[in-house]
């Protein structure tokens, strides 16, 4: 069974179309790569999938519930988690913190305004623990605004980790990144647990070729192919429009 | 010296040092009964203004329905004055629900504008309907309650309810702060798109923040109509909402202490300078634009920041 499907999916901003009868299928414990050159439409799609653009037509599908539309919190606690191609955090708050409400959102007790959030140490736990997968050490109270950039980017997935999602959108995870960072950003999401399923946008081609199980490749807003890297790597019309141009 | 130990030999002073107010006198009771009423107005905005990242021009409206409520029911139905203090915060309450409703679907200026134009709404109704509200002229003619025998028409008895109130209210927002419903009112305010994409439905926390604040400013008001057993139009006009605002970014938003600070340097200000200088709210003007051009955390936030370092020095 499909974890995610898309069916003809469509989002058009008056005659601009960025997304045109797109059908995807992720299957559970999948890592699926989106390629595509610039203005693809690859964000767009993510942002869809996710709730925070609303198609214009066609249906998505996770774990056979239609998510077509509806919000991105609602979206998020039905398992789909993801992060964001420019770091979208909460940087005024400590690290700690940041992850420990990621983690409220799925186990806490949204409404208690009297006990103290320091005493529930099964949150801080779980926010170190996923701390701990994604290698962010050191002093963990400190505000985020004092990390690096490539830290940020680790806390970007540690915060769409903390939902506990069975699929992971990851928008570009290594996006401006030095090479050194983009190659520990790789073994970080290589860790991740395998029945995970990922559905990630990059750039990279090194970075694609090793981590997908599976390739689409987005054309202004069509999906131009579909299959494994094998299969893509060999495929004509992705040599024309996209490897081509590279090579 | 651990935080906690620290913040309870604090609190101990607090109430010490209120305790120990009416020693000075009916004159400076009654200025401190009225800074701590005001405070919990700034507190309960600084909810949202501070804490939340909701910047509402229309927090009279909870306040005056507080202290409408009070007076109108004392002295229209003769209800007891605990009675109305507990109506007067639930309906304070009702009310957020029913504006919150509409502004929270706005943010930025239009919120600002939106919640204003909804104080006005119920202002030009305290104006116009005179039989119940008495106008501009006000409603008298209410009865004080009494509390263990002792009536709150003796001066010191109203103000220990008033500073009891007070405490109430700074110790529920000082725990709702560090509590999880507190920490995601603090989310929605550093960044609301990830909290959605985290799983919590923010317009959800955004009208239950508007309504506890609400509340909060209703029981305000309801103290404020014991304080004065008179209640007219002047307490739901916008200018209120824009001193509340003033006092919390005077004392300094995003702390709890900060605003009740911004409330005494407030009125303290409006209250000596007034005696000397007809034009007190120019010196308040003055006051207020050197704050926020050199202190930009307000006077509070200044001296947490800089008691902290200094304490880390030594």
């Amino acid at each position: 069974m499909s974890l995610l499907r898309t069916e003809n999916l469509t989002k058009s901003f008056g005659n601009l179309v960025v997304t045109k009868d797109v059908n995807l299928v992720v299957q559970a414990g999948e890592r699926h790569v989106l390629i595509g050159p610039n203005g693809a439409g690859k964000t767009s799609l993510v942002h869809q999938l996710s709730g925070q653009l609303k198609p214009t037509s066609g249906r998505i599908f996770f774990n056979d519930n239609d998510i077509t539309g509806a919000a991105p919190e609602h979206i998020c606690q039905l398992g789909v988690g993801r992060t964001f191609q420019k770091n979208n955090l909460f940087k005024n708050l400590s690290v700690r913190e940041n992850v420990r409400l990621a983690v409220q959102a799925k186990r806490g007790k949204w409404y208690d305004p009297l006990t103290l959030t320091t005493r529930d140490r099964t949150l801080w736990e779980r926010a170190d623990a996923i701390l701990e997968m994604l290698r962010l050490g050191g002093d963990l109270d400190r505000p985020v605004r004092n990390l690096s950039y490539g830290e940020q980017r680790q806390l970007e997935i540690a915060i769409g980790l903390a939902a506990e999602p069975k699929l992971l959108l990851l928008d570009e995870p290594t996006s401006g990144m030095s090479p050194a960072e983009t190659e520990r950003m790789i073994r970080l999401i290589e860790e991740l647990p395998r029945d995970l399923a990922l559905f990630m946008i990059e750039h990279d081609m090194n970075v694609v070729f090793s981590l997908a199980d599976r390739i689409t490749v987005l054309y202004y807003g069509e999906v131009l192919a579909n299959g494994t890297p094998d299969e893509i790597t060999n495929n004509t019309k992705v040599r024309d429009v996209y490897l081509g141009v590279k090579h | 010296m651990p935080a906690v130990s620290r913040s309870l030999y604090g609190y101990a002073g607090l109430a010490i040092a209120l305790a120990l107010v009416p020693v000075t006198g009916d004159y400076v009771t009654g200025l401190v009964a009225e800074v701590l009423i005001f405070a919990i107005f700034a507190m309960s905005l600084d909810l949202l203004v501070g804490f939340t990242g909701m910047t509402s021009f229309g927090h009279a409206a909870f306040f005056g329905v507080g202290a409408y409520v009070v007076a109108i029911l004392g002295a229209h139905l003769g209800l007891n004055g605990w009675l109305g203090l507990i109506a007067a915060v639930t309906l304070s309450a009702l009310a957020a629900l029913v504006i919150g409703f509409f502004c929270i679907r706005v943010s930025g200026i239009t919120f600002l504008m939106l919640t204003m134009a909804f104080s006005q709404l119920l202002f030009s109704i305290s104006v116009k309907w005179r039989d119940v509200t008495g106008g501009t002229d006000g409603i008298g003619g209410f009865k004080r309650p009494s509390l263990f025998g002792l009536s709150l028409d003796e001066r010191s008895v109203l103000y220990y309810v008033i500073a009891a109130g007070f405490l109430l209210a700074f110790l529920f927002l000082r725990r709702l702060i560090k509590s999880p419903l507190g920490s995601i009112f603090i989310g929605i305010r550093e960044n609301e798109v990830r909290m959605r994409a985290i799983g919590y439905p923010v317009q959800r926390f955004k009208l239950l923040a508007f309504v506890i604040a609400g509340a909060i400013a209703g029981f305000g008001g309801a103290l404020y109509a014991f304080f004065t057993a008179f209640v007219a139009s002047d307490v739901l006009h916008w200018s209120q909402s824009g001193d509340a605002i003033m006092m919390v970014i005077l004392g300094g938003a995003g702390t709890i202490a900060g605003p009740a600070v911004g409330a005494g340097i407030f009125l303290l200000l409006k209250n000596f300078v007034s005696s000397h200088f007809e034009y007190w709210a120019m010196v308040v003007g003055i006051v207020f634009i050197l704050c926020v051009m050199f202190l930009r955390e307000g006077v509070w936030g200044f001296a947490v920041n800089r008691l902290s370092t200094w304490f880390k020095r030594r």
